[in-house]
C-alpha cells in the first residue's frame, strides 16, 4: 500500500550515497522470498535509518507497506504468502553494550491474525550484523522444508527436509553438525513441532533457551515452510562514530543494572526472584486463576523458591548473550529426580509460572524439565499454562471428559501436561483443538469451560502474570496492536514525567501512567538490546544510540519515535479488522481474585471508565480505535490520515 | 610480571571480550579479528576464553625467517608490521593455535597484552580474564600441571 501524500516515509532506497551510514548499522537488509527462492540484498538510506531505527520501528513499517491486501482495504492473514516475517536487529546489536545480541519478530501473527513484536536475544543480532545486514524480511510460502543459511555474503536456501520433526535444540544440533561449527560460531533460530504443525502460538526458538513467543510467529514460519535461520558469525566490522562514547554508555547502563534497587536482584538472578515477590501482591497466577494463595498447590514451599535456592537447585552455569554482564541467563543440569542430568535452560519467571504455579506443579526440577520441553516444541510457555491449567480445571469440573482427551490430567502432573504439550505440538486427537490456542478452543467448547478460559478477546493471551492484581498490564495487553504488552513496565518513570507510585487499584490512575509511558518500549525494541539490560534511566540508553549512530538522539525524541512505531502498528492492525470492541479481557481473565493480596479487587468494574480515560490521553477515538488526525499530525504521521480517515480528514 | 589469566569457570560465553579486543587491534568491532577467541565445550553448556599466553618457548619467534617477532616493553611476543613478510610459518609453529593470519594486510597478527592494560580483561564482565602480577611467565604451565593432577586424581 502506497501512503497517501508525499510525505510518506521513503521505501527502503540505495539513492541516499549522499550521506554516510550511521555508525552501528551494518547497512542491508537482507530480502527473502520463499516463492521465488531468492536471497538479494537491499540497502537502506541514513535517512530510513534515522527514521525507523530498527527491531519494531522497521518491522512495523514494513507490515503496513507490504502486507494490504491487493485492493488496499484489508490485511492479509496470517497464512498468505504475502505476509512478511521480518527478523530485525538494531543498531545497537553486536556492539559491546550489555544484552546486545537482539532480534525483534515482526509479522502477522496466528493469535489475533494481526501485528506482533516479539523479542528474544543470545546471538541473533550479532551474527547478522557481522554478516552484512540489519535485518531480514521474509516473504512468499515454499513448497519444501527450506533452511535459510547466512555466512557472509553466502546467503543460501537449503533443503531442510531431514530437519523435519526435530525439534528446536535437535535442530541447531543437526545445523551444528552439517556446518561443523559450535557454540556462538553458528546462530540458529528455528521452529519445532509446533511451529510445523501450525499450532496458534508456536514460537520461534533460538541459541538454546531464547525464545520470540508470541503471537504464533513460529506458525508463520511454519506455514512458510522455513524450518530455520542459521548465521554464521560473520567477518565484515562494525563502526560506532564514538567508540568511546559508546563503552562509557555501556558502563554506565552497567553500573545501573549493578546498583540501582529496581534492577540489582534482576542482574543477580534474572527474573527468578519474581515467583516469591509476584506471589506477595497476588500477581502470581496459581492454577489458572482460579486462587491466589501458593498453600493451595500441593507440596508446594515458597521458601525453596527463593531465587538463590532456585537456581542453586541446579548444578548451573551463566549462558549469556551478546556482550551481557547480568547473571540472569543460565543453562542447568537436573540434579534429582525422574529427569536427573537432562540439560535445561534454567526458566525465566514465565516459565516457573507457565509450566508450574499456572498448572498447579511446586517441584521445580519437573517444571524446568517441562519449561525446556516447551521451548524444544516451540510453543509459547505463557499461552501453553493457560492451555494447560485451563484442562486441568475443565476435567477437575467435568467440561472436558476424559474420553474427549484420552487420559486423565489433574493438576500439577508434569508428566500429563508434557504429554498434553505432544498432543498440541502434533495436532493429535483433542490436541488438534487445542492448538488453536485458547480463545478458539474455549469458544469451540463453549459454556461454562469458556468461562474458565484466559484470553484477550483479540486472540492472545497475557503473560504469565495474574493481571488481576496488575491493572496496567492487563489494560496494556488489551489495548496493545501487537498481541502483547505494547507500554511495558515502568522503569524510572519519573525521568519521562509520571508519577513515581499510582495507587494500582485506581483506574483512573492506572489508565493515566499506561497512556503516560508509552513510547519507551517500541523504542528499545528498535535497538537491537535486551528489555533487560535497557531497565536502566532512558537517557543512557540514548546516550548509547547516539554514541554508535552518531545521531543526537534525545529522550523526548525516543519517546514521540516510540508512540508513533505504536501508532503504525495500530492503523495495521485495525486494517486486520481490529477494533475497539475487542479491547476486553475474557470472564476469567478479568475476573475478581476469590482470595490473597487482591481478593475483592474487581477490575471489569472500572474497564470501561479505565478505557475512556486511556483512550483520551493516547488521543485515539473511543469509538473506531482509530488514532485521531491531531495525534497523528504530532507525531509526524500525516500521511495516515488519509487512509485512516479518507477525505474527513 | 604481568600475564592474562583466564578462568574458563567464569567464563558465560557473551564474547565482549573479542569485541574489546578486535576494537583495539583494528579500531573497528570485527570479532573475527579478535585474538582472543571463546570456545564453547560440552556442546554448548559452558566457554572458556583463549589467547596467546605468551609462552616462554617463543615458537612463533623461533619460526620467523625474518625477526619479526620481538618481545615488547610489557613482555609480549609482538609482530613488527614493517618486517613480516606474511609467510604464516608463525601460524604453524605455534602450538596454542593463537597466531592469526589477516589476508587483508597479508601480516601475521597476536596478541601484544595491548601495551600493558588489555582490553579483552578490562571488558569481561565475569572477570573469567584477569591481569596479574605473577612470579612466572609460564603460568599455563603451571595450570596444566596442577590441573591433571586434579583430573587424575578424581578419576582414580
Amino acid at each position: 500500500m502506497t501512503p497517501a501524500t508525499s510525505t510518506a516515509p521513503a521505501k527502503p532506497t540505495t539513492k541516499s550515497a549522499a550521506t554516510a551510514r550511521p555508525g552501528g548499522y551494518a547497512g542491508n537488509l537482507l530480502r527473502v522470498d520463499l516463492t521465488r527462492r531468492t536471497c538479494r540484498a537491499e540497502p537502506w538510506s541514513p535517512e530510513t535509518m534515522r527514521e525507523l531505527i530498527g527491531g519494531v520501528g522497521l518491522g512495523a513499517m514494513i507490515l503496513y507497506r507490504e502486507t494490504a491486501t491487493r485492493d488496499g482495504k484489508g490485511n492479509v492473514s496470517w497464512d498468505h504468502p504475502d505476509n512478511r516475517l521480518v527478523l530485525a536487529t538494531g543498531p545497537l546489536a553486536g556492539l559491546p553494550v550489555w544484552g546486545t545480541g537482539g532480534l525483534t519478530v515482526c509479522t502477522i501473527g496466528a493469535g489475533t491474525n494481526g501485528p506482533t513484536s516479539t523479542q528474544a536475544n543470545g546471538f541473533f543480532g550479532t551474527n547478522l550484523k557481522y554478516c552484512g545486514y540489519d535485518a531480514i524480511i521474509v516473504q512468499g510460502q515454499s513448497k519444501d522444508w527450506l533452511y535459510l543459511y547466512i555466512n557472509d555474503d553466502v546467503v543460501e536456501l537449503r533443503d531442510a527436509r531431514s530437519l523435519v520433526g526435530l525439534d528446536t535444540w535437535e535442530t541447531q544440533g543437526a545445523l551444528y553438525k552439517e556446518t561443523g561449527l559450535a557454540g556462538h560460531q553458528l546462530s540458529v533460530y528455528s521452529i519445532g513441532p509446533a511451529g510445523e504443525n501450525l499450532v496458534r502460538f508456536a514460537a520461534i526458538q533460538g541459541d538454546y533457551g531464547h525464545v520470540a513467543s508470541k503471537n504464533g510467529c513460529g506458525a508463520v514460519m511454519g506455514k512458510k515452510r522455513l524450518k530455520a535461520v542459521a548465521i554464521v558469525k560473520g567477518t565484515k566490522s562494525l563502526r560506532a562514530a564514538d567508540p568511546r562514547g559508546v563503552v562509557q554508555a555501556a558502563d554506565e547502563i552497567a553500573h545501573d543494572l549493578r546498583t540501582d534497587a529496581s534492577a540489582r536482584s534482576l542482574y543477580e538472578y534474572g527474573t527468578l526472584p519474581g515467583v516469591v515477590n509476584l506471589s506477595k501482591m497476588g500477581a502470581l497466577p496459581i492454577k489458572n486463576y482460579t486462587t491466589n494463595l501458593t498453600s493451595n498447590v500441593a507440596g508446594a514451599d515458597l521458601s525453596v523458591w527463593e531465587a538463590p535456592k532456585l537456581r542453586e537447585n541446579f548444578d548451573h552455569r551463566g549462558h549469556q548473550c551478546n556482550a551481557c554482564g547480568m547473571h540472569h541467563c543460565h543453562m542447568s543440569v537436573i540434579r534429582h529426580g525422574d529427569q536427573k542430568g537432562k540439560i535445561v535452560d534454567e526458566p525465566e519467571y514465565e516459565g516457573w509460572s507457565g509450566c508450574g504455579w499456572a498448572i498447579g506443579a511446586a517441584d521445580r526440577d519437573s517444571v524446568a524439565w517441562l519449561n525446556t520441553e516447551c521451548d524444544r516444541a516451540c510453543v509459547d510457555v505463557n499461552e501453553w499454562g493457560w492451555l494447560c491449567g485451563w484442562v486441568m480445571e475443565c476435567q477437575e469440573k467435568g467440561y472436558i471428559t476424559r474420553e474427549q482427551l484420552g487420559f486423565e490430567l489433574k493438576w500439577g502432573d508434569v508428566k500429563g501436561a508434557h504429554r498434553l504439550l505432544q498432543m498440541v505440538s502434533r495436532r493429535e486427537g483433542f490436541g488438534n483443538v487445542l492448538a488453536e490456542g485458547v480463545k478458539r478452543a474455549a469458544e469451540k467448547l463453549g459454556g461454562p469451560a469458556k468461562e474458565c478460559a484466559i484470553y484477550i478477546e483479540k486472540g492472545a493471551t497475557p503473560r504469565g502474570h495474574d493481571h488481576r492484581s496488575r491493572w496496567e498490564e492487563m489494560l496494556d495487553t488489551c489495548t496493545s496492536s501487537t498481541a502483547t504488552m505494547e507500554t511495558g513496565n515502568p522503569v524510572h518513570p519519573t525521568e519521562i514525567g509520571q508519577p513515581a507510585r499510582i495507587n494500582p487499584f485506581d483506574g483512573e490512575q492506572v489508565a493515566k501512567y499506561v497512556a503516560g509511558l508509552r513510547g519507551r518500549r517500541s523504542f528499545e525494541d528498535s535497538l537491537g538490546i535486551c528489555i533487560f539490560t535497557s531497565r536502566t534511566r532512558l537517557e543512557h540508553v540514548c546516550r548509547a544510540l547516539s554514541a554508535a549512530t552518531g545521531w543526537a538522539f534525545t529522550v523526548d525524541e525516543a519517546l514521540r519515535f516510540g508512540k508513533r512505531t505504536a501508532v503504525i502498528n495500530r492503523a495495521t492492525a485495525l486494517r486486520c479488522g481490529h477494533t475497539g470492541a475487542m479491547e476486553y479481557p475474557s470472564t476469567r481473565y478479568g475476573s475478581t481474585p476469590v482470595d490473597g493480596p487482591a481478593k475483592g479487587q474487581a477490575i471489569r468494574a472500572q474497564w470501561e471508565k479505565m478505557l475512556d480515560t486511556w483512550y483520551s490521553e493516547v488521543g485515539f477515538d473511543r469509538k473506531t480505535g482509530k488514532p485521531l488526525p491531531k495525534t497523528l499530525k504530532d507525531l509526524g504521521l500525516d500521511w495516515l490520515s488519509k487512509s485512516l480517515w479518507g477525505n474527513k480528514a | 610480571m604481568s600475564v592474562l589469566k583466564l578462568h574458563p569457570e567464569k567464563c558465560t560465553g557473551c564474547l565482549r571480550c573479542e569485541l574489546a579486543c578486535s576494537y583495539m587491534q583494528t579500531g573497528e568491532y570485527q570479532p573475527a579479528k579478535s585474538v582472543i577467541r571463546v570456545s564453547p565445550f560440552e556442546g554448548h553448556t559452558s566457554y572458556a576464553p583463549y589467547t596467546c599466553p605468551q609462552c616462554a618457548e617463543g615458537w612463533c619467534m623461533t619460526a620467523c625467517p625474518v625477526g619479526a617477532i620481538t618481545i615488547n616493553a610489557v613482555g609480549a611476543k609482538d609482530v613488527l608490521d614493517d618486517k613480516c613478510v606474511g609467510c604464516k610459518l608463525c601460524t604453524i609453529a605455534c602450538p596454542y593455535g593463537t597466531m592469526f593470519y589477516d589476508p587483508a594486510t597479508r601480516k601475521a597478527f597476536k596478541c601484544n597484552l595491548c601495551g600493558g592494560a588489555p582490553a579483552c580483561a578490562e571488558a569481561c564482565p565475569t572477570a573469567a580474564i584477569t591481569y596479574e602480577d605473577v612470579a612466572t611467565a609460564d603460568w599455563l604451565g603451571d595450570f596444566a600441571v596442577e590441573r591433571t593432577a586434579r583430573v587424575l586424581a578424581e578419576a582414580r
